[in-house]
């Protein structure tokens, strides 16, 4: 990165703290799972939920390359990009390729199951459960849990599907994505000439999707 | 310094990837092992461990009552001396439900371990303290002390896990 190269945010701080959690959180799930900890499980399945929820609603309320609708829109370009995809270079999209656009929702979709099945969710000894499996039989709960185990292969099938992607824009095209997902910027001059101006978080849409999120949670806390 | 970071993530993932695929092989593992001695069998053999799965599914069915009820703010004391009361009558004759060759040698699915019939003596043991623990809790149950109940349930889940731990295939 040559000295003097101005900058400019494409991530918000929103969106690159929910994707790092994101990234905590998982593989704290398979693990608390795994060990049994099932309570420490049920925490982190909440904050989780509480960051999806946020995520979702700050895909209307956040800055521009956090939103769904851009997103969405511009899927109709995704074969025309795949097609250049292999010739290399080209400047960056800001915000979300197509590519992108297909893993961002995938994740949150699969993610989005895994929680939703894992509230109703009941061990096989009906002594642990999740939080609205008051509202279901046994033979219920347990065909969510057989759900919420199956899932949890599609949301590690996508992660590294995720993960590979981001190695092959770096590796064959030489284009690093993790550094602007960590830092939220890059390089002015990465983008094509007239590009857009640098991105802008309201606080007052911040305050509202984050209260939306923990009202939901502690709704889910409190419904039984 | 994005190279390392990269990488590491990477890594991360992969070893979150392969960790959940061991977990996977353990159970695909377990139900095997059928031959044509088992399969004459095992018409006989798939109904009673059949017959033992669905009682211990009532017994998961009154757990989740118990719990609910627990965990609820305003419980039905009713529902949880129902639940509570089918326990001991499920439980008494849960000895009975491991004859010889009912394990995973049987060929059906079953995540009984072969270390029930390995160390029998300890397995009765576990199941003496379920069925000692089932009837106090019952006991307590129809006292309506939500309190107490809640203390019985949590040993009665003890005396439960105490023989899963080592006696069922890890789920």
């Amino acid at each position: 990165m040559a000295v003097g190269t101005t900058r400019i945010i494409i991530w918000d701080w929103a969106v690159r703290l929910v994707h790092w959690l994101m990234v905590l959180l998982v593989p704290a799930l398979w693990w608390s799972a795994e060990q049994g900890w099932m309570d420490w499980h049920q925490r982190f399945g909440l904050t989780l939920l509480g960051l999806v929820l946020f995520r979702l609603f700050w895909g209307f309320f956040g800055s521009r390359t956090a939103r769904f609708v851009p997103m969405i829109r511009q899927l109709g370009a995704l074969p025309a990009y795949v097609g250049k995809l292999s010739g290399g270079g080209g400047k960056a999209h800001f915000g979300h390729n197509p590519l992108g656009t297909l893993s961002v929702f995938a994740l949150l979709l699969a993610v989005g199951a895994q929680l939703g099945t894992g509230l109703f969710t009941v061990d096989v000894d009906g002594l642990e459960s999740g939080p609205l499996a008051i509202f279901v039989s046994f033979d219920t709960g347990r065909e969510f849990a057989d759900i919420h185990e199956f899932n949890f292969n599609i949301v590690v099938g996508l992660v590294v599907l995720h993960v590979a992607a981001i190695a092959f824009y770096y590796f064959a095209r030489r284009d690093n994505l993790v550094g602007p997902m960590v830092t939220g910027r890059r390089a002015q001059s990465d983008f094509a000439a007239g590009a857009p101006q640098e991105i802008r978080v309201r606080p007052i849409a911040f305050v509202a999707s984050a209260l939306l999120s923990v009202a939901c949670v502690y709704a889910v806390l409190n419904a039984g | 310094m994005r190279k390392i970071g990269i990488t590491r993530i990477a890594l991360a993932f992969a070893a979150v990837a392969m960790l959940s695929a061991c977990g996977q092989d353990e159970e695909a593992a377990a139900p095997a092992g059928g031959d044509t001695a088992a399969a004459e069998a095992s018409t006989e053999v798939k109904a009673q461990i059949e017959a033992r799965q669905a009682q211990y599914k009532k017994i998961g069915g009154a757990f989740k009552t118990i719990n609910d009820n627990l965990k609820s703010g305003s419980p039905d004391i009713a529902a949880i001396q129902a639940a509570a009361a089918s326990l001991p009558e499920i439980a008494a004759t849960m000895g009975d439900w491991f004859p010889e060759g009912t394990g995973p040698e049987s060929g059906v699915k079953t995540e009984a371990l072969p270390a029930i019939w390995e160390n029998r003596a300890d397995f009765d043991q576990k199941i003496a303290a379920f069925q000692a623990a089932a009837a106090n809790l019952n006991t307590v149950a129809q006292g309506g002390d939500v309190a107490a109940i809640g203390a019985a349930f949590g040993a009665t889940g003890g005396t439960c896990k105490a023989c899963h731990d080592n006696f069922r295939l890890d789920d």
